[in-house]
């Protein structure tokens, strides 16, 4: 049952693991590399907490 | 509501940016926080037992309680102004500089990576002595248990930690459970503290294995801190991240105290020294199969909270260094879709599964253990930093922490014993963990620091800090 | 100050960069346990022929281990595993300066690198 149930796990894990490489992958390609970077330190920072006293 | 169903009516037009998505609150903070140390209850803290002996285990538990205090509380006041993700990398850089920046963000890397090593090994060995198969080894669920939460980490934060809420407070009861089973207002009934715990073993080092016990009562908190990497999802940053932290820190000292006392009271001092499930064994001497399981299950699911929020913090660290060149800015991707640091995910999966298989656990919880007390070292030097270069008044402080500079003090003291403690044992792995931190800091400051933007690393909207 | 404008990296060698901290971070898991240096510093006082009392247990303490499904022969190594704390002055002394070095030098570095972050975001001017 035990030997079973590893097998299961090792299938799952390489069905996970294909899956987010598939998606990696269609993400890159549909997406242009200075949009997927975009995100800013900070930037909501500037908008919502004003650090005046 | 899942993530992706949330995240699904904003998919980013084309020219728009992509960020993090800001949609947790307190209780989301508290999952993260204490879902990482958690484990350290049913796992960990023990071998304080094996350096010291059981009442050093408990005398430690205290006084290490007393630095993830000051921890809690100097984080609290810096992150609920630094609010970014990346958390202690973050303050560092804006504080201290950007080598320290650097460091710190290897350590959290590191510290979480370890940890989240150290879950996943844990999870398997416990599933092989459930087993009592011949020839069964760990490494399908070791491996199931790291690509799993992987998984649930790359589809969006929201879901990641509330699922880690739901085992988390399971697990925390599965501890409660256990000590009101074992009629704790009765000793002698079940519970036989002072028949394991007696004058003549109750110090088997003297007081310097109370000192050496040290490094692995950090184990009873390690990780609380981690709270502040999701300073840039969280909905209310200056509010939730001290609120979610206290509360958190608060969970740990309760479970702590616990789980010393039904431990020490059930196990002899050499056994809790020994075992891997101090919890569970604790169960298991009971002789109640019902508690056996629940605490099985509560072990289980405590270390797959912690491997979870370590994913996600350890992701966040890589992906801050990305997003500031210090390391190729490919990491600093965010996921159009579920909004996660995707790259960084996948990057450290491998990483992750490789440690698995090469490291020893004592090895993997030494070198998080190592890392967490470096930067708590830098934490209580930072806050004095802090209040020196904007002092009170000076900027907007979402919490402000009573006593100054008596935490900070206490805290850098604190470190100073830990330090003393891992030397007591494991002094060559301290240095050899030491001296790659040197190598790498010599090559970030004199190669690597060259491809970094000067001015922007500064993103808070703060003024000019006094003395510059 | 005029702003720095950093040198953009070739593709080849960021990954040159990822693979350094890699090997690095190996290096550093590995040698220890090459060299036999990592783990607890713990040895075992043998005892010949152990009971439960040459080890020190008493009733209590006894019931538990057969719980656990020991006996003295089983239970003997790990009773008996422990630690001889004897500080080495010398390496604690080496541990205590590369600590402190590494912390000096991480200040010092960053402070130096701070000041230009500084004096290129807000300007020269006091």
């Amino acid at each position: 049952m035990w030997f079973t149930l590893s097998y299961i796990a090792w299938a799952i894990s390489a069905a996970l693991a294909l899956w987010m490489l598939y998606d990696w992958f269609k993400t890159d390609t549909a997406y242009s590399e200075d949009q997927l970077t975009s995100s800013r330190e900070g930037e909501i920072e500037a908008v919502s907490e004003k650090h005046k006293v | 509501m899942s993530q992706a169903a949330q995240a699904t009516g904003q998919v980013p037009a084309a020219g728009q940016r992509i960020s993090l998505l800001r949609v947790l609150g307190p209780a989301h903070v508290w999952a993260l926080g204490v879902g990482i140390v958690l484990v350290g209850e049913f796992t960990g803290w023990n071998f304080s037992a094996d350096k010291g002996g059981a009442l050093a285990a408990l005398i430690t538990c205290w006084f290490v309680g007393i630095l993830y205090t000051s921890v809690a509380m100097i984080d609290s006041e810096v992150t609920s102004t630094v609010a970014a993700a990346g958390g202690q990398y973050a303050q560092a850089k804006h504080i201290v500089g950007p080598l320290m920046a650097f460091n710190v963000a290897l350590y959290l890397v590191f510290a979480y990576t370890m940890l989240e090593v150290s879950d996943s090994i844990l999870v398997g060995d416990l599933m092989v002595t459930v087993a009592a198969t011949d020839g069964l080894t760990r490494h399908a669920f070791v491996v199931l248990t790291i690509v799993v939460l992987a998984w649930l980490n790359y589809r969006g934060v929201l879901m990641t930690l509330n699922v880690n809420f739901i085992i988390t407070a399971l697990a925390y009861l599965s501890i409660i459970i256990l000590f009101f089973s074992v009629q704790p207002w009765s000793q002698g009934v079940v519970l036989k503290l002072n028949e394991l715990v007696t004058p003549q073993n109750a110090l088997p080092y003297g007081w310097i294995g109370v000192i050496a016990a040290f490094q692995f009562a950090i184990w009873y908190y390690l990780g609380i801190e981690g709270t502040t990497q999701a300073a840039e999802e969280v909905r209310s940053p200056s509010r939730s991240l001290p609120y979610g932290t206290m509360a958190g820190m608060i969970t740990l000292l309760i479970a702590a105290a616990l789980t010393w006392y039904v431990c020490a009271s059930l196990l002899p001092w050499e056994y809790l020294g020994f075992t891997f499930f101090p919890l569970f064994d604790a169960a298991r001497v009971t002789g109640s199969p019902t508690l056996e399981f629940i605490l099985f299950w509560g072990t289980v699911l405590s270390a797959v909270a912690s491997a979870n929020g370590c994913i996600n913090d350890a992701a966040r660290a890589w992906f801050s260094l990305g997003r500031d060149r210090y390391l190729p800015t490919w990491f600093a991707a965010v996921h159009p879709t579920y909004r996660t640091p995707y790259r960084a995910i996948l990057f450290l999966l491998p990483i992750a599964l490789a440690f698995a298989f090469i490291a020893d656990l004592n090895q993997a919880i030494t070198f998080s253990i190592l890392s967490g007390v470096l930067q708590y070292t830098f934490m209580s030097i930072n806050i004095v930093m802090f209040r020196n270069k904007w002092p009170l008044g000076s900027i907007r402080r979402g919490y402000t922490h009573p006593f100054h500079p008596i935490p900070a003090i206490c805290l850098f003291l604190l470190c100073a014993i830990t330090f003393f403690a891992i030397f007591l044992g494991f002094g060559s792995q301290l240095i050899a963990m030491v001296i790659f931190y040197v190598v790498v800091s010599i090559w970030f400051h004199f190669y690597r620091y060259r491809f970094v933007r000067r001015g922007d690393q500064f993103t808070m909207p703060w003024p000019k800090p006094k003395g510059y | 100050m005029a702003k720095y404008t950093p040198p953009e990296q070739d593709k080849a060698l960021q990954f040159v960069d990822v693979g350094f901290l890699l090997v690095a971070i190996f290096l550093a898991l590995w040698l220890p346990l090459q060299l036999g240096l990592a783990g607890a510093a713990k040895a075992i006082d043998k005892i010949e022929n152990p009971t439960w009392e040459l080890l020190g247990q008493n009733a209590t303490m006894v019931s538990i281990w057969e719980k656990l499904g020991y006996t003295p022969a089983t239970a003997h190594d790990i009773i008996q595993n422990r630690f001889h704390y004897n500080i080495d002055w010398l390496s604690l002394v080496i541990m205590a300066a590369i600590l402190i070095g590494y912390f000096v030098f991480l200040f010092r570095a960053s402070d130096k690198e701070y000041r230009e972050v500084i004096a290129e975001k807000f300007g020269d001017s006091k």
